[in-house]
């Protein structure tokens, strides 16, 4: 990995890391825990359309561990790890079967898997079918907030994508790895 | 972008057939929450978990002055529940986010109250009106 490219997928954590702590002081819309924007999923969705999958993986995984240590506790950790791993591997399959196309559907796929992540977890950590009863809210906050983070990285991507280019397009970037 | 595989039809393909199933879920979806807001009859009972075990049971029609207790769990967090008629909350706990305070207080068995950090839920069962015997 070529230290332009670390650097630049640095940014894009910092950046990732930036919005999640702004979304996490907003005070919560709807009260349904884990009904939420997922505005740091942007950050995903530019990467893994424009860099390698293990790439985005990579930035996601050091975004959810900083944000961890930032903020969360040990159990929020789960969730997130649960949640991120579950959107992110819904992403990659839909984006790829997709061929980079429609991006706010694969953002879509990634916030439905995203909340059954968490879900599943929350049931097994408490135990409670009850908890159950959130998935029809779950399914359909993912749909909404997965449109809209969808359409977020879109517009992100017109704009920032030149960006991007520019800094990528140094004679030695040559292949990751 | 360099996917050999351009054959613009196949995704464009998929994406419909994503979009007809994604609609169906979120019909269904709106479906279960709307069947959900429709049956608050009948006696309601509130059971409280922590953990995965019943830990309290409150039948809710039966309070009649509003009453709180607190709730401890591991790591010393609590929950303070307060009770009122037909209805019960958690008014204060020492969790991060107090998602489960912003939930107010709940009255039918629709969504069971969550703490998550905590472990606690609270869930209210709707018992149906069959009585054993009908009296006249």
């Amino acid at each position: 990995m070529s230290i332009r490219k670390l650097t630049t997928l640095a940014m894009f954590t910092t950046l990732a890391l930036i919005i999640f702590t702004i979304e996490n002081a907003i005070p919560p819309l709807v009260p349904i825990p884990g009904a939420k924007l997922g505005l740091a999923n942007i950050i995903t969705l530019v990467i893994l359309q424009s860099f390698p999958p293990k790439d985005a993986f990579f930035v996601l995984l050091t975004r959810i561990l900083l944000s961890t240590l930032l903020f969360g506790q040990a159990m929020s950790l789960l969730y997130s790890l649960a949640g991120g791993i579950c959107c992110f591997i819904a992403m990659y399959l839909v984006n790829r079967l997709l061929q980079r196309h429609f991006l706010y559907l694969t953002s879509i796929i990634g916030a439905l898997f995203h909340n059954l992540g968490q879900l599943l977890v929350a049931y097994l950590l408490t135990s409670v079918p009850g908890v159950l009863a959130y998935l029809p809210f779950l399914l359909l906050s993912g749909i909404l907030t997965g449109l809209f983070t969808g359409l977020c990285a879109q517009f992100t991507l017109k704009y920032l994508l030149p960006l991007t280019a520019r800094l990528q397009s140094s004679p030695k970037e040559g292949d990751d790895n | 972008m360099n996917l050999t595989d351009t054959n613009p039809k196949r995704y464009q393909k998929t994406a419909l057939l994503l979009i007809i199933a994604l609609s169906i879920l979120a019909l269904c979806c709106l479906l279960w929450i709307w069947q959900g807001t429709n049956d608050n009859s009948g006696k309601l009972t509130a059971d409280i978990y922590q953990n995965g075990r019943l830990i309290q049971s409150i039948s809710l029609d039966s309070v009649e002055e509003p009453y709180t207790f607190t709730v401890t769990g591991d790591n010393d967090c609590r929950n303070e529940i307060e009770v009122r008629p037909g209805s019960i909350g958690i008014i204060s706990a020492d969790c991060p986010d107090k998602l489960c305070v912003h939930q107010g207080f709940i009255d039918t068995s629709l969504l069971p109250i969550t703490c998550l950090p905590n472990h606690l839920v609270i869930q209210i069962r709707t018992e149906d009106i069959t009585p054993d015997i009908i009296t006249y």
